[in-house]
């Protein structure tokens, strides 16, 4: 009994972490079964999907600031009451009596509108390396949920501080979905739980920004990367040649395949995945172990998101403007920035410019990879063969960034046009 | 590269270079959790609270004459001054919380009947244990200040 | 990949450090730490050193409800030593809070008792300030976001150098002491009161509303200004209006530096509501709806102290109680904004007087005169007095007339910006416009002269200058402005009469006209305030001046539509296509927009 008392660390250790860290190939193709955290990566992966001028990981980036907003947003919870008489004050506290309450609240802002660029040129690249091409369809199309959802997240969010840059952006940003045809007024009515903005659209803002959209996301997340796993991995070039028996073979996914060196441990197969994938035992020149290899790539995503925000966060503060004034609009009244192209497109035609164009533009995205059935040019930046659809697209970012130029800088009072100079 | 490399079990080589920077990397990370964790639990606790402070002041001492006993309902306490000496006795009751009020032979709990004397020491009824006492002392600018979370000793008086 | 782990994961570390390190050193605990080692010092018996070594840095906050809505005030974590007058000799913000007999803090057997104590009061009810801050520049209201900076001490980025110089100074606090002492002859706060009399010596009674106070309406009502505007906005609105607002018809008065420092304490305490009412009381003094009474005014009827006077007496008096000299002219007080009244009983008759001050747009409709709503015998007296005004002006040279009679409108050098040029609608005309003056024949001017022009506030000199004399104006105003040599003007073909008849169809095509080509400059209601009317000058004529356009004939009218009106914007339309019988219905349309008006 003696004995046992002194192997009681050891036993705890080891009844936890079953598995020594790996030292042998098999050790570490092992860790995709043997760790929970680690079993959404497969055993290997290629090696253009580490290189960082691939993906400059902004997929992780996207990820791991939506990790960082709902850790920061469960904090501030803890302060923060969505109460119309309340809610600004609970804002200067945080900004005061709480401790770290304001590096909290600049890192939730920041990484917000982070979030919301990044997620946008993750979106760029996914494009410009063609990786919405079969088998990636739905992938597709899910990363464009998400960007809505990122969108919604952020204009909800907004509402709360509850003072005035918050107040009229979303009243600026309601009304602009006011003019949705048929469904406008109802959608807005919906959303605002009156007639104006007031004390039920905080709360309704809230619970969708706290519960209901990082739900949906969570969700909307998790099967985004299954179905990476599932559609082999991130998009590459197909390889220059290969042995035709080698394309035609089954696909096992399986380390069914590996030499029982040690007869203990048995596999069985866990999946099939589609597409030019990685087989253990016969393994692919251009792949590596994903241990440690990714691991340490996403940790390396993972600080160099942590170190930029919270370097920008130490450095500059988030806004809080006067607390609200119903009477009294600012001159001009501007939607968070996301929003402002649309909001300069709306000062044009407000169906056209809110609704319309803005609805062309999603449904082309939604429908892009049944547009475009073209096989060429998938995991290559500006393939030769893309040109057509890399230079729309690119029309279209840039259209779109000019329009959320003018709306930041060049519009003044009464939305007339300024000089920022 | 250095020293010569150790060999594991299964014979594969360790690089002491790699090693170093995995050892740092996970100093890192760890220091990084550990002063998360910690921050996290000092944001947690609330350094100023929205409701009644505990410490407060009553009053000065002249108006509180010898043989006071003052019930201050609204901050649970009692003040109390014998010639030249004040208290602030509890009012809260030690068996489940209601407030005592001054009776003729000390306080006198309305919920359930328990029996202070004049000190707050329990003389019947079903409260465990004395009414607390209170740390008075004399603010700079001559008014007594009553502080909730200091309790000192039964009979315990400031000098006034 | 390796290293730049290792490194990152040092990199965020260390920031970390820096993070959680800033944390745990902010300026207030700095400042209590210093507070506790100085009391230490101080202190004189062991228990009294024990607990000074035994406290530690912690938030201090009153949280104050009587007063409006919940505040909590956190300046005392600072200001830890506001209530130990041990400290009155040290620098901020370790200075013990001044005591004062002004304030009713008490000095009893050598030591002071604070009246306002903070524990009731808190800091913000009398200093304004954000509560809620623990950092300095948050606390005193820096940011220019917050509402409410401290009262005569903080001067926010955004404000005006040449005006925040003027904010300075604890008495601006006496706004908020005006919050719950309201009484009018408060010791206290000897400004509010100043600046209430100054409100009505100065005139702004007539023009805004205050509740309780007075009733005007031709600006914005000023019950709750204290609490939309800050300081800066205050005094430089007075200073001049339009700064802040462009079109704005309020004048630049006269005053002095202590006055404005006055007026503005005063309205910065008016907050809409003050302190010592509760909801019922308001709303039971809102219904009663008292109209104010005025000071100095006494009741008609009511037996004034002391001997009757005359109703020109009367009005004389009323004329200075109710502060007609702060923009009027009138014997040795000039408020330097409207017209000299000095000459009124030669140029005006009792009717005109009385329907003027019963509603001033009744006579010329763009005055911007308020309408005072006195009782109808104070007029009468006011204007009984202004009828005793009969002494002509001396008969001097025409230089002279001119100096003493136009130069206050039509300005020191005759370009039409004399002293009140800004408050004159339509705005006097510019002599020096030679295009224009060689363009009219001279009867015309001479008539204006003479007989004035209805609806604008050039009167009639005729009735205090003879008619050499007004020729002799004419004469110097062209050799000295005008300065071109008078012009024979070839005769224009234009009917006496609109030849085309009133009639619906008329009036019809000449409004479709009118709306097509005329609303750019005189605006779609005619009003002369079209989108082009602030780009040119003289400004467009507002057509809906019934007065002007009664005294108006057809044929002048039909001639500055057909030919123009050289020196201004108005085209020859003639040139543009349209015929006389166009201009004809555009005339009956003008006409029909004036039939209501007396």
């Amino acid at each position: 009994m003696w004995k046992d008392l002194l192997d009681l660390p050891r036993n705890v250790w080891r009844s936890i972490f079953r598995n020594p860290l790996p030292s042998s190939d098999r050790g570490r193709a092992a860790t995709s079964f043997t760790n929970f955290f680690l079993h959404i990566q497969p055993v290997r992966v290629s090696k253009q999907a580490l290189r960082p001028s691939y993906t400059m990981g902004l997929g992780l980036i996207s990820f791991f600031l939506f990790v960082i907003l709902t850790v920061t947003g469960v904090l501030l919870m803890f302060y923060y009451v969505p109460s119309t008489g309340m809610a600004y004050d609970r804002m200067l506290d945080l900004r005061s009596s709480v401790a770290f309450g304001i590096i909290l609240r600049n890192m939730h802002r920041w990484a917000a509108h982070a979030m919301v660029a990044v997620v946008f040129l993750h979106m760029c690249r996914v494009f410009l390396t063609g990786s919405y091409k079969p088998p990636r369809e739905f992938n597709w199309i899910l990363g464009v949920c998400l960007f809505l959802l990122t969108l919604l997240s952020s204009f909800t969010g907004y509402l709360l501080p509850w003072d005035q840059l918050a107040f009229w952006a979303i009243t600026v940003g309601t009304s602009i979905a006011g003019y949705a045809p048929l469904v406008g007024k109802e959608l807005k009515f919906l959303l605002l739980g009156d007639a104006n903005v007031g004390q039920e659209a905080l709360l309704r803002f809230y619970v969708l920004h706290v519960v209901v959209l990082p739900a949906v996301l969570t969700i909307f997340v998790a099967v985004h990367f299954w179905r990476i796993r599932k559609d082999g991995g991130l998009a590459k070039p197909e390889p220059a040649a290969l042995p035709p028996a080698a394309a035609a073979e089954p696909d096992v996914a399986a380390a069914a395949a590996v030499p029982a060196a040690e007869p203990a441990r048995r596999f069985v197969i866990q999946g099939l995945v589609r597409g030019p994938l990685v087989k253990v035992g016969k393994l692919e020149e251009d792949t590596v172990f994903s241990w440690p290899n990714l691991l340490i790539a996403e940790l390396v995503v993972l600080l160099l998101t942590i170190a930029g925000l919270l370097a920008v966060s130490y450095f500059f503060n988030a806004p809080l403007e006067q607390p609200v004034n119903v009477m009294h609009p600012p001159n001009p009244a501007k939607a968070p920035w996301y929003f402002l192209g649309l909001q300069e497109q709306v000062s044009y035609s407000a169906f056209w410019g809110g609704i319309g164009v803005p609805g062309i533009e999603l449904l082309l995205l939604v429908l892009l990879p049944f547009i475009d059935r073209g096989k060429q040019g998938v995991g290559r930046w500006f393939a030769r063969e893309r040109v057509l659809a890399n230079s729309v697209f690119l029309l279209f970012v840039l259209i779109n960034v000019v329009l959320i130029v003018i709306g930041t800088f060049f519009r003044g009072a009464n939305w007339q046009f300024v000089s920022p100079f | 590269m250095g020293a010569a490399p150790k060999k594991t079990e299964t014979g594969e080589q360790q690089i002491p270079r790699r090693s170093f920077l995995a050892w740092m990397s996970g100093v890192g990370i760890l220091g990084t959790a550990v002063a998360g964790v910690f921050s996290t639990f000092v944001f947690m606790k609330p350094r100023a609270t929205y409701g009644q402070p505990n410490r407060f002041t009553i009053g000065r001492p002249d108006e509180f004459p010898a043989g006071a006993r003052m019930a201050i309902d609204s901050k649970r306490v009692c003040i109390v001054r014998e010639g030249n000496k004040v208290a602030a006795i509890s009012t809260t009751c030690t068996h489940l919380g209601c407030i005592v009020a001054p009776s003729e032979t000390g306080f006198q709990c309305p919920c359930h009947g328990s029996q202070f004397d004049v000190d707050g020491n329990v003389t019947g009824g079903p409260a465990p244990k004395a009414l607390s006492w209170y740390q008075v002392t004399l603010t700079p600018s001559g008014e007594l200040e009553v502080d909730k979370d200091n309790e000192i000793q039964t009979g315990t008086y400031l000098s006034v | 990949m390796r290293l730049a782990l290792a490194v990152l994961s040092l990199v965020v570390l260390i920031g970390s450090g820096v993070v959680v390190y800033d944390q745990f050193h902010s300026r207030w605990e700095d400042n209590q730490k210093a507070y506790f080692n100085q009391a230490l010092g101080l202190a004189k018996t062991p228990a009294e050193r024990a607990s000074l070594e035994a406290r530690v840095p912690k938030i201090e906050q009153t949280i104050v409800t009587g007063f409006g809505e919940q505040r909590i005030d956190r300046c005392v974590s600072c200001h830890i030593a506001v209530d130990d007058p041990r400290f009155t000799t040290e620098k901020q913000p370790l200075a013990t809070h001044p005591y004062s007999e002004a304030m009713g803090d008490v000095l009893r057997n050598g030591r002071w008792e604070r009246r306002h104590k903070f524990t009731d009061f808190g800091c913000t009810t009398c200093h304004d300030g954000q509560g809620r801050g623990l950092d300095r520049a948050d606390a005193h209201g820096d940011d220019s976001f917050w509402p409410e900076p401290m009262l005569g001490y903080t001067m926010q980025d955004g404000w005006k150098k040449e005006i925040s110089s003027h904010l300075h100074g604890k008495e601006y606090m006496q706004a908020n002491c005006a919050r719950c002492h309201t009484a009018k002859d408060f010791a206290g706060t000897p400004l509010v009161a100043r600046g209430r009399e100054l409100f009505f010596k100065t005139g702004c009674y007539g023009c805004h509303r205050i509740e309780e106070i007075s009733s005007g309406t031709l600006g914005p009502d000023l019950t709750e200004v204290g609490k939309e505007r800050k300081l800066d906005y205050l005094w430089g609105h007075i200073v001049n209006p339009r700064d802040y607002t462009a079109t704005s018809i309020m004048p630049q008065f006269k005053l002095t530096d202590e006055d404005r420092k006055a007026l503005v304490i005063f309205l910065k305490s008016r907050r809409g509501s003050d302190l010592t009412e509760s909801d019922t009381e308001r709303f039971r003094l809102k219904s009663a709806n008292v109209t104010p009474a005025l000071p100095g005014v006494s009741e008609p009827g009511a037996a004034a102290a002391g001997p009757a006077l005359t109703p020109a007496a009367r009005g004389e008096k009323l004329v200075g109680d109710l502060a007609c000299m702060s923009c009027h002219k009138l014997g040795d007080r000039d408020g330097g904004i409207s017209p000299d009244l000095s000459y009124e009983g030669l140029m005006r008759d009792q009717p005109w007087l009385m329907d003027h001050f019963r509603s001033p747009r009744s006579r010329i409709p763009d005055s911007n005169m308020p309408a005072f709503g006195l009782p109808q015998a104070d007029f009468e007296a006011i204007t009984a007095y202004l009828l005793t005004r009969t002494t002509p002006p001396a008969a001097a040279t025409p230089a002279d007339t001119f100096k003493t009679l136009c130069v206050r409108c039509h300005g020191e050098k005759g370009d039409g910006k004399g002293i009140n040029y800004l408050y004159l609608d339509p705005a006097p005309r510019d002599l020096t416009r030679a295009e224009f003056m060689v363009s009219k024949p001279q009867e015309r001017f001479i008539a204006s002269i003479r007989d004035g022009v209805a609806g604008t506030s050039m009167p009639a000199w005729g009735k205090s200058l003879s008619d050499e004399q007004v020729k002799g104006v004419l004469d110097y105003v062209w050799q000295t402005y005008v300065k071109e040599p008078r012009r024979q003007l070839k005769p224009r073909k234009v009917p006496e009469q609109n030849p085309a008849p009133t009639s619906a169809e008329s009036i019809g095509r000449g409004e479709a006209t009118f709306m097509q080509r005329c609303t750019g400059c005189h605006g779609r209601k005619a009003d002369g305030h079209g989108p082009n009317s602030m780009d040119i000058s003289p400004r467009p004529r507002n057509l809906r001046n019934f007065a002007f356009m009664q005294h108006t004939p057809d044929r002048r009218l039909m001639e500055s539509i057909e030919y123009g009106v050289e020196g201004t914007a108005m085209p020859s339309w003639m040139d543009y296509g349209l015929s006389q019988s166009d201009v004809g219905d555009i005339v009956n349309y003008i006409r029909s927009l004036n039939q209501t008006g007396k």
